[in-house]
């Protein structure tokens, strides 16, 4: 008997269009999550507008009913109005979704997109399918990051749209300042950033559990701890500028990260509590106070120097990840 | 002397911190298109050897050549189907299909493919999830078929099938076998079903090959043996012996001419694999012409 196999390709006469080979896969195989992405993101979006545009008329309205715009001091303009009340929810939700997105992420790669393949072999049969396990795996990040940016990216455009008309509104009402945690992710490049970390953590701890349960958890947790880990350090990526003044504290404005008393030769202490005694501020050789903040023209370089450090963990998981992959089916030649 | 289709040498492969041994250093060589049954009690290294062969996972120690290269760079030219016949179970047959033709660009064979699924008269719109095992065997078959493939790696195939399926299937991949020239490595506790249909046997025992090479080549080297208890097999390997009464039945290796004493008949595939697996102390026998490492 002959050992020659003779490799008939007959290939078949594909007349389907549309995506193909591992693509096709990847948006056959994962169809919910893609409609669920799809679904949020419209959800998010919606929210986003109804924000922006009736919402916020219904909050101006009432607003001027009220009497608030009159430069005279009214009680009830001390409380925020219930349509006020519905465009923070709105406004809210519409950041919620860009908040939840890298976690939504995490779990569903580690679960669903990693996990739960190398679990139950689906993983092992693509493998045994002409795709090496490193294209597998570069369709596995691509393809979900390529939908998760596209998303998050329209959320951030409007949250945007959203932020910059509403300002007086926002002023009005004084809620919501630039730095707070969803705001400032939902303005900018974080909000993407942080759900690709979020795809990559997933992605990694699937290859390192190998089971779906497992992966999901350490998935979440994993990129709840390096998300928290970043946002500590966010005050401290850019220089602070400092505000000082002779009599009492400067105005405060900004994101502030500390303030305190001055003595005569500039050193820094914390206030002894004088308030206004001026033998004990004598005593505590006090000559003023200084605050530390970043005023909010800091956004774009505290933004992009965190963006920065969010994306090089992501590119340091993803490398880890093929290097896993290789490691142990044999690298592909 | 054919072509080579797997060749092993000082293969190991152990697993978890303990280094518990998969496989021990083991040596064989699968000659290109034959039908060779890799048999064995569970745990005898199995899968890990067939996963191994897949490109699945790495050898801890030793080397593992598949069609004449390390199975990572030939995964176009071979198919896998696991144990537990993993498939998408939220696709459709027909979209599970797809998926062999989206992933083999240039290889694929629709027709080979949906003939074996339509054999078992499996609707294309049914999901994978509703069907009953031997009609998932019948799809993940489908789907290493379809690639056209020169090796054929199997991890117990038919352990799910009715004895009429597995009867049919087997016939189908024996037939495509046949016509293709296509080497087939099929594992299996159930010797029963392997009878027949293969030609080459790999007999593992606690990751250590136990007996290997051509299967008649293997049943020649042995006889079942039946004599008066009291009679001495001292010149031959005996590989397990039994007394009923006065009776003595062994079977054994022959290294001359038997006394006249002895009743001698060729055993079965499975009196010789069963006698093997009762008795892990016999003597290894590897009739597979390994060339050993000339170093």
């Amino acid at each position: 008997m002959t050992a020659v196999t003779t490799i008939e390709t007959s290939t078949v006469a594909t007349s389907s269009r549309g995506p193909r080979g591992l693509l096709w896969t990847m948006l056959r195989v994962h169809r919910s999550a893609l409609w669920f992405w799809v679904l949020l993101v419209a959800f998010g979006a919606g929210a986003l507008l109804w924000a922006h545009g009736p919402a916020a008329d219904a909050a101006w309205a009432e607003f001027r009913r009220m009497g608030c715009d009159s430069g005279q001091p009214v009680l009830g303009c001390d409380y925020i109005g219930t349509a006020y009340d519905r465009y923070d929810t709105f406004s809210t939700l519409g950041a919620g979704v860009l908040g939840l997105a890298p976690f939504l992420a995490a779990a569903w790669a580690g679960g669903a997109l990693i996990g739960r393949e190398l679990e139950n072999g689906t993983a092992q049969l693509a493998w045994t399918q002409s795709v090496t396990p490193a294209r597998w795996l570069a369709a596995k990040l691509a393809v979900p990051a390529a939908l998760l940016a596209t998303g998050t990216l329209t959320l951030t455009l409007l949250h945007r749209m959203m932020w910059s008309t509403d300002g007086q509104l926002r002023l009005a009402m004084g809620s919501r300042d630039w730095y707070e945690g969803t705001t400032f992710e939902a303005n900018g490049t974080l909000a993407t950033a942080y759900a690709l970390l979020g795809l990559a953590v997933g992605v990694l701890a699937g290859l390192l559990q190998r089971r779906a349960l497992p992966a999901l958890g350490t998935a979440v947790v994993g990129l709840a701890l390096l998300a928290t880990s970043i946002g500590t350090l966010r005050p401290y990526l850019w220089p602070v500028e400092t505000l000082t003044a002779k009599d009492g504290y400067p105005e405060y404005i900004g994101m502030v990260l500390g303030d305190g008393a001055l003595t005569s030769t500039g050193a820094r202490v914390s206030d002894p509590m004088c308030i206004d005694n001026a033998k004990c501020l004598a005593k505590h050789d006090i000559v003023g106070f200084y605050r530390d903040y970043h005023p909010s023209s800091h956004f774009w370089p505290l933004q992009l120097v965190e963006t920065g450090i969010v994306l090089a963990v992501t590119g340091l998981a993803v490398l880890i990840a093929f290097r896993l992959v290789k490691r142990r089916t044999g690298a592909a030649v | 002397m054919t072509g080579t289709a797997i060749e092993a040498a000082a293969l190991s492969r152990t697993f978890g911190r303990r280094r518990k041994a998969a496989l021990d250093a083991c040596d064989f060589r699968l000659p290109a298109g034959s039908v060779c049954a890799v048999v064995g009690p569970n745990g005898a290294g199995k899968s890990t050897l067939l996963s191994l062969a897949a490109g699945l996972i790495r050898p801890t120690d030793g080397t593992l050549t598949v069609l004449g290269q390390a199975p990572a760079a030939v995964r176009e030219r071979l198919a896998y189907v696991a144990q537990d016949k993993p498939l998408h179970p939220q696709l459709t047959v027909a979209d599970t299909l797809r998926f062999g033709r989206e992933l083999n660009p240039g290889r694929w064979d629709a027709k080979v493919a949906e003939r074996i699924v339509d054999e078992g008269e499996l609707e294309p719109d049914a999901r994978i999830r509703t069907l009953s095992g031997g009609q998932r065997t019948r799809v993940a078959l489908a789907l290493a078929l379809g690639k056209r493939p020169e090796l054929l790696l199997l991890d117990e195939p038919m352990a799910d099938l009715d004895p009429l399926a597995r009867h049919q299937l087997m016939a189908t991949l024996m037939a495509d076998a046949a016509e293709h020239g296509t080497t087939v490595v099929m594992s299996s506790h159930v010797v029963a079903e392997l009878d027949g249909s293969c030609d080459h046997l790999l007999l593992l025992g606690a990751g250590r090959v136990r007996l290997a090479g051509p299967l008649d080549d293997l049943l020649a080297a042995h006889r079942l043996v039946t004599g008066r208890a009291d009679a001495s097999l001292d010149s031959h390997t005996v590989i397990e012996s039994r007394t009923t009464g006065r009776q003595l039945t062994a079977l054994i290796r022959p290294e001359g001419p038997l006394d006249s004493g002895w009743q001698a008949t060729a055993p079965t595939l499975e009196e010789l694999v069963l006698a093997h697996l009762r008795a892990p102390q016999a003597p290894v026998l590897r009739l597979d012409d390994v060339r050993e490492a000339a170093v």
